[in-house]
């Protein structure tokens, strides 16, 4: 282990001396990606093996990471990176498979639903075929089933269902000793992803028992209720596993609070898709948060991120203040930013952002 | 400079904000393929040029080897370094090509060219005092400095300039002029200069120790070529760099005209402080299309490889406003910077025809 630490300083040490770079593998990147994607090292390349339709509206991305992928644990999720018209996008997805399948098969499954005007989940459903590389980051997320056996409760909203399918498919393999409960939130009967799945494993895992609930197939919509949560035996001492859109978390979260589950019972997690653009002034501005000096400031109207940042007492670098030379360039981690010269909206992912130009809209994060 | 008033200096900022955002607005996916496939060139010619160099005592390899590696070096520090640390590429979100994150192939930091370069020259151009660009601090290009004795004999620091470029440029921001004035100190430098001598010494150590040393039966050899090709890449750099701005007809400006300008009257004086020069597709290419300067200064972090493609548009602007488009051939307008270089290096000579400055 030192010896491949001390290896891997040796290398970056050389890296910089001889191509000014930290990590040397990735000078050689533009020759390897020409001959064989698969051998880029900037990032974890997975192939794109087999393409699978769930639902109109959601597939199955069976992927095949090069072998340096350390793995993850069920209930984790991956960022991806594609290049869409020339521009690199990341996005975070939950990884729908068990862990089984990589130790096995060296695979790993990505269920994405198409959200109505994403960009990344559209391109991937109309553009991304098989035998195409994308990137890979390491897995990451908390999401992960109890150390201990001991009963379960699992809330799922439409494509929420992704980590839980990872998540019961380990519990089978690993015969989970304890009851497992999945209620599952559907528009319509059409929009279930993995059915088939779920059916094989509530047969075969007897500790499981699954509930379809459509929302929208009678007059009144049909929402989490009491009732629902009363056909669910010993429900206060389980541990319960929420993912699915804002107003089912917010719901569930509710009706647990007052049966008095406690906050360290509910495990959260899902991914919303980004507001969507519009240059309304009274929009603009939100909260900024600047990682490394640890400050979060307030900030309304149009000013711009340098100007937040200086009246916040930092002196972030900048130049001619009137986006032309790319002094006050900054990463931006998550949040969505209008560029004041273009009134054009960014992506709410990471990227760099010139800050004397862009004006938040909602929450941003800044590496400065 | 060609005087247009507030009206006509905000129509010239619309006229050409026009020709960006329409450019701003196609980027994608042809740009990025352009800098890649010149970023994957890079590679296979100095890789190419690396595994030659110990193969150099047959003369045509030697030779061969020289100028592969000499090519590299001048495409990755003018097409792709130069272009990228613009900020031209930011939009493709790609951690390689990023510019507050890329660092070059040459004895100048990446942040110290940002500041001396994309900010001071980029903003200030061609303003005398303000604009360090302008003469390099070692050469008087203009009547605005006054002339002092040791201008004379400036031919030779023009050439001297040109032969050590990389350290010339590496040693730009350490402000040597305001030193020798005292309105700096040395303490106040001393961040820069380690900078400098961990870059610079860093350059120094792969070219002139590391590469030499791998092939030690050969060191010489590998050592003559590698630094052949630092002087292909510094003549090439120093030349084309000349031609952006000394050219004859390239204007300078005072700070009392810049005085809290608009865009309209920057963008105007990025029109007429620069200068182009025509060639071929590889010519372009290799001066990072600083061939395109004009262009360049009025568009800096668009693409250069657009910049072909635009300057037809720039050059109607320019004619419906009375503006001099300054273009000719490279050997024409380098004839006309050696001039330059000559003529200021003797006292302002009031009767005869001034250059048209």
């Amino acid at each position: 282990m030192l010896a491949k630490m001390n290896q891997t300083r040796a290398m970056h040490w050389l890296g910089r001396q001889l191509l000014n770079r930290s990590n040397p593998a990735s000078y050689f990147d533009p020759l390897a990606e020409a001959i064989n994607p698969m051998w880029v090292q900037a990032y974890t390349p997975a192939r794109v093996e087999r393409i699978l339709v769930e639902t109109h509206d959601t597939k199955t991305f069976v992927l095949r990471p090069a072998s340096r992928w350390t793995g993850f644990r069920a209930g984790q999720h991956v960022n991806i990176c594609v290049d869409i018209d020339g521009v690199r996008r990341q996005r975070t997805f939950s990884l729908s498979s068990s862990p089984l399948l990589w130790q096995n098969d060296g695979m790993i499954t990505l269920t994405i639903k198409r959200l109505p005007g994403g960009l990344v989940t559209n391109w991937l459903h109309d553009h991304l075929e098989e035998g195409a590389v994308l990137g890979l980051t390491e897995a990451f997320g908390d999401f992960l089933m109890p150390a201990v056996p001991k009963p379960v409760l699992l809330i799922a909203g439409g494509s929420g269902i992704t980590p839980i399918l990872s998540l019961l498919e380990t519990m089978a393999a690993e015969h989970f000793r304890a009851p497992v409960t999945l209620l599952y939130f559907v528009r319509t009967r059409d929009d279930v992803i993995a059915g088939e799945k779920l059916e094989a494993l509530a047969a075969r895992y007897s500790a499981l028992s699954v509930q379809i609930i459509c929302t929208h197939e009678s007059d009144e919509p049909h929402y989490l209720n009491d009732a629902d949560l009363d056909s669910v035996p010993g429900l206060k001492a389980r541990e319960v596993y929420l993912c699915g859109p804002g107003g089912l978390m917010d719901l569930a979260n509710e009706l647990l609070y007052q049966r008095g589950l406690g906050e360290e019972q509910v495990h959260c997690t899902f991914f919303a898709p980004p507001v969507s653009a519009s240059l309304d002034n009274e929009t603009l501005g939100g909260q900024v948060s600047f990682a490394h000096a640890h400050l979060d400031v307030d900030s309304s109207g149009d000013a711009t991120l340098l100007e937040i940042a200086e009246a916040a007492g930092l002196k972030p670098q900048y130049g001619c203040r009137m986006g032309i030379c790319h002094q006050c360039s900054c990463r931006k981690t998550s949040g969505t930013v209008i560029n004041r010269l273009t009134g054009k909206a960014s992506g709410p992912g990471e990227e760099s952002v010139q800050l004397c130009i862009s004006v938040p809209r909602g929450p941003v994060t800044l590496e400065a | 400079m060609i005087q247009l008033d507030e009206q006509q200096l905000n129509e010239l900022q619309k006229d050409l904000d026009a020709v960006r955002d329409e450019v701003l607005a196609d980027l994608g996916e042809r740009d990025a393929r352009y800098i890649r496939k010149i970023v994957r060139l890079h590679r296979a010619l100095e890789v190419g040029g690396r595994v030659m160099m110990p193969f150099g005592f047959i003369p045509p390899v030697f030779v061969a080897a020289t100028a592969t590696l000499g090519v590299a070096k001048i495409l990755e520090n003018m097409e792709i370094g130069h272009n990228v640390m613009h900020g031209q590429y930011d939009w493709m979100n790609d951690p390689t090509l990023n510019s507050q994150t890329y660092e070059w192939d040459t004895v100048c930091t990446s942040e110290s060219w940002r500041r001396t370069h994309n900010y001071e020259h980029h903003t200030y151009t061609n303003i005398i005092g303000k604009d360090r660009d302008y003469g390099y601090a070692v050469l008087r290009l203009s009547d605005d400095e006054p002339w002092k004795p040791w201008h004379t004999l400036q031919f030779i620091n023009y050439i001297l300039l040109s032969v050590f470029f990389q350290w010339g440029v590496g040693l730009h921001e350490l402000e040597t002029e305001k030193l020798r004035r005292r309105e700096i100190s040395w303490r106040e430098k001393l961040p820069f200069l380690k900078d400098f001598v961990r870059k610079g010494g860093r350059q120094a150590f792969k070219d002139y120790v590391f590469f030499p040393l791998l092939t030690l039966p050969v060191a010489p050899i590998v050592l003559a070529g590698n630094v052949g090709a630092n002087l292909i890449r510094n003549l090439w750099a120093s030349t084309v760099i000349f031609c952006g701005h000394f050219t004859q007809d390239a204007e300078t400006f005072t700070e009392r005209e810049c005085e809290g300008e608009s865009k309209g009257h920057w963008y105007l004086r990025q029109l007429t402080g620069s200068s182009n020069f025509t060639g071929g597709r590889w010519l372009h290419i290799l001066s990072g299309h600083l061939s395109y300067q004009i262009e360049h200064h009025v568009f800096p972090d668009l693409p250069a490889h657009r910049y072909p493609e635009i300057s037809e548009r720039v050059q109607e602007i320019c004619r419906k406003y009375g503006i001099h488009y300054n273009t000719g051939s490279f050997m024409s307008q380098y004839q006309t910077v050696l001039q330059r270089v000559l003529r200021y290096s003797l006292p302002e000579r009031r009767s005869a025809n001034p250059v048209n400055v």
